[in-house]
């Protein structure tokens, strides 16, 4: 046995290979973005066949985790929760179609939410997928859940979700492990057009199966005793107990242990879905009250019917929005405990201390582009081109161009095309010719670019799109994109190029530059702007590349400036408002603007940028 | 056992994450159950970040607040946004290069709770040894003259030297030892 430091998603990762994983597939996102290379890692070092892509969005993800099950295979699927409605259309029927081998969703919660555009709770797209949910409260739980899922796919043949919370995700834990074997299930298709290919007529049927199946997995999980179970002493009355499940179970009994509190019994539930209603009967019984926490939503609340009974978000005991951190569970379980009577916990929060922090008017830190990001130059350049444009944008680092006023919008992944196309036909509508400017990532843009920008052009719409190609996943750790022809494993596969498939969705002008030279940049903006003003113009695609400096740390600047801030500088706080590159900053102490040279890349674009010509490189 | 809680804050880029691996490493050697949470995605573009660690038989990752025996800070400002999560006769460990730390405001509340601190310029000591992105080493340094089991000198500087990366390692064990001088002068005087 070896004993080693695991990642919440390292720990997934090594329990889905404990369970006999041999197809994983995935879309990066925060916090789901390291499941997959932790299973390439544990791959590598047990020398399995497991077989690993990172698919170009979620939905494709899934449909190919699917077909593998249907195979036979133990197959899994990974993303965060916002991924999981790119992939609602495959997990809603696949539900009722139903599996041959083990198909496992992993799809990680966000409660805060920390890197994500919603709090949504995947424990409710289980309930309305109707295919089981899983919760693990620690990484130890969510590896052995791992198998518990992959077990019961199987034996059910019905897909199962496994949902960790970022808290489990990046948590780290120190987890005892043995060795890895392969599985050894071949693929067999066997052809069942009524159940692979059903028609509504056998939907129904399905549907009927399915619920069955639910039925009999809500039995098997009121004897799930190793995940499910009550801390109730028989014969005995309370009056208040917590159920509770996922992450907050975690914090609520770190609480009660530590304050010694036998008089406050737990019920624990891993499996919210389907409902293990026969565990929790008892429970209900021999409390008068109870309170639920859950994360991120209102779901076990619901299942339990008894509203006299039942404190938490519906009778507003339990924040509705944010984390459950341990001091609001705190807060949460202590106003429960005087409303019933019973002895508060101690401790309570300190807040004098709060009001400390809140007196010293601390900066607000928000997240910048890096010091030398390629995306700088680009939204500088495309906000002094284009003042008055409406910015569409999209999911990625790129969204931290609002700091430059160089984003306006940012709805989903692929929005920053949709956004414009519809901006575009809303103003001419009346007439007006308002100007757009669409960016967008270069992962973002394989992942649902290509549909929006497809309908676009085809309906006529007028706008720039710029891709911001840093040749690389950036936001979610440095992901290989389509475009490099490197595989999730590092081994090669076919590159792709955006250039052809711009053109493939029939865009007829496509530029491609290094934004780095802004006035190249500018060039090419102006004469985008007049050929989406051509009566046979179209769409202007201008695709920005140049490689991230953290992917590509060595060589994303091989010519290397230094530069300095002379006696012309006016202090006008243009290039700090404006251009916002860290290593741009006003000095308290020599009461002038300046350059941190440990910030400073030396990209050297910064000298393009001041008005009055004060920011020179160095003699 | 007791718990064992600690923070640790800065800004994305510091390496904050890295300084949890050497604690969370050390722990480990001394058996101890090892928990902690750690700050992913957007924050790390230089936002504020912050990472936890928790020794013993807890489940949460999460340190409640008024709990932590022991913050560390890379930067001033986070380590006073995070000086809830201290408790009453814990550890301030911040780096920072101004006379005047901890604030007047602060420095009353620290002595009210038995709150000790410590302000290190761990970045102009790795500045000095030319590796101005090392801070986090110095402050790791000047920590373990303080640090207790398993949080000790020798374990720490053992795990600093096996986990650092090659071409670091040298200048990752310059930083941590001049910083540990450091204190063990401060102790000394």
């Amino acid at each position: 046995m070896k004993q080693e430091i695991f990642l919440g998603n390292g720990a997934i990762a090594l329990g889905l290979l404990e369970a006999g994983c041999q197809v994983l597939t995935s879309y990066p996102g925060t916090p789901s973005s390291e499941i997959l290379p932790e299973v390439i890692r544990l791959v590598k070092s047990a020398n399995l066949n497991t077989y690993v892509e990172w698919s170009t969005n979620e939905k494709v993800a899934l449909d190919n985790a699917f077909a593998a099950s249907v195979a036979g295979k133990r197959a899994v699927c990974c993303m965060k929760q916002v991924g999981l409605n790119v992939a609602a259309d495959s997990l809603m029927s696949a539900a009722y179609i139903g599996t041959k081998g083990a198909l496992v969703i992993i799809s990680c919660d966000d409660p805060g939410p920390h890197s994500s555009q919603t709090e949504q709770d995947t424990r409710f797209m289980a309930r309305l997928a109707k295919v089981p949910v899983l919760d693990p409260s620690t990484p130890e739980e969510a590896r052995r859940l791992a198998r518990v899922a992959m077990d019961l796919s199987e034996e059910f043949r019905i897909p199962v979700i496994l949902r960790p919370a970022i808290r489990v995700c990046h948590a780290r834990q120190s987890i005892l492990y043995g060795d890895l074997e392969e599985n050894k299930t071949k693929s067999a298709f066997e052809k069942d057009p009524m159940r692979w290919a059903a028609t509504p007529r056998f939907r129904l049927m399905l549907h009927g199966e399915l619920n069955g199946k639910l039925r009999e997995i809500a039995k098997r999980f009121e004897a799930l005793s190793e995940f499910n179970f009550h801390t109730l002493e028989p014969g005995k009355r309370y009056p208040l107990g917590i159920v509770a499940g996922g992450v907050p179970f975690a914090v609520v009994r770190d609480i009660l242990q530590a304050q010694d509190r036998k008089d406050i019994p737990v019920l624990k539930i891993a499996t919210p879905f389907p409902f293990p209603e026969g565990l929790v009967a008892p429970f209900m019984d021999a409390c008068d009250r109870v309170l639920v926490i859950e994360e991120t939503d209102t779901l076990m609340e619901y299942f339990l019917r008894d509203k006299e009974k039942v404190l938490g978000r519906l009778s507003g005991h339990v924040p509705s929005e944010g984390e459950l951190v341990p001091q609001v569970v705190h807060r949460t379980m202590n106003r429960a405990l005087e409303e019933s009577h019973v002895e508060p916990l101690q401790g309570a929060e300190d807040p004098e201390v709060m009001d400390l922090v809140k007196s010293l008017d601390l900066p607000v830190r928000r997240p910048t582009l890096c010091p030398g990001c390629p995306h700088r130059a680009s939204f500088f350049a495309i906000r002094k081109n284009k003042p008055k444009a409406i910015f569409t944008s999209d999911i990625g680092c790129y969204t931290l161009g609002l700091n430059l006023g160089a984003v306006d919008t940012c709805l989903d992944m692929g929005a920053a095309i949709t956004m414009a196309s519809g901006f575009y036909h809303a103003f001419s509508q009346d007439g007006v010719d308002q100007p757009i400017v669409a960016t967008i990532g270069d992962s973002t843009f394989f992942h649902s670019g290509t549909a929006g920008l497809l309908n676009a052009v085809y309906n006529d719409a007028r706008f720039i799109l710029v891709i911001l190609d840093n040749l690389t996943t950036a936001m979610t750790g440095m992901q290989p994109t389509p475009a490099l022809g490197i595989r999730a494993d590092g081994s090669r596969g076919k590159a792709v190029s955006l250039e052809r498939i711009v053109a493939g969705c029939g865009v007829d002008f496509i530029e491609v530059l290094d934004p780095y030279d802004l006035k190249k940049m500018n060039e090419v903006l102006k004469k985008a702007s007049a050929y989406i003003h051509e009566p046979e113009g179209g769409i202007a695609v201008v695709i920005a590349r140049h490689p991230c400096l953290i992917a590509y740390r060595d060589d994303a600047v091989p010519d290397r400036k230094t530069v300095v801030i002379t006696d012309e500088c006016a202090e006008c706080n243009f290039c700090i408002e404006r251009f916002e590159c860290p290593a741009i900053y006003h000095d308290q102490e020599l009461g002038r603007t300046n350059i941190n040279n440990q910030l400073c890349t030396g990209c050297g674009v910064c000298l393009s940028v001041c008005p009055k010509g004060a920011i020179v490189e160095a003699a | 056992m007791n718990t064992l809680n600690m923070v640790l804050c800065g800004l994305g880029g510091q390496g904050i994450l890295f300084m949890t691996k050497v604690l969370s490493q050390a722990a480990l050697r001394k058996n101890y159950d090892v928990l902690g949470a750690e700050t992913h995605g957007m924050a790390q573009r230089g936002g504020s970040v912050v990472s936890h660690l928790r020794l013993g038989d807890v489940q949460g990752s999460l340190v409640q607040t008024g709990a932590a025996q022991t913050v560390l800070a890379l930067e001033e400002n986070e380590g006073y946004r995070n000086l809830p999560f201290l408790a009453p006769g814990g550890s301030l460990f911040v780096n920072t290069a101004s006379p005047s730390f901890p604030r007047e405001e602060v420095k009353a509340f620290l002595l009210r709770h038995n709150i000790y601190w410590h302000g290190v310029a761990a970045s102009a000591i790795a500045l000095s040894l030319g590796a101005p992105l090392s801070s986090n080493l110095a402050l790791l340094g000047y920590f373990s003259a303080f640090g207790e089991d398993p949080f000790n000198h020798d374990d720490l500087r053992a795990v600093v030297q096996e986990t650092s990366p090659d071409r670091f390692r040298e200048k990752n064990l310059n930083v941590f030892d001049a910083a540990f001088e450091k204190a063990m002068e401060e102790k000394g005087n």
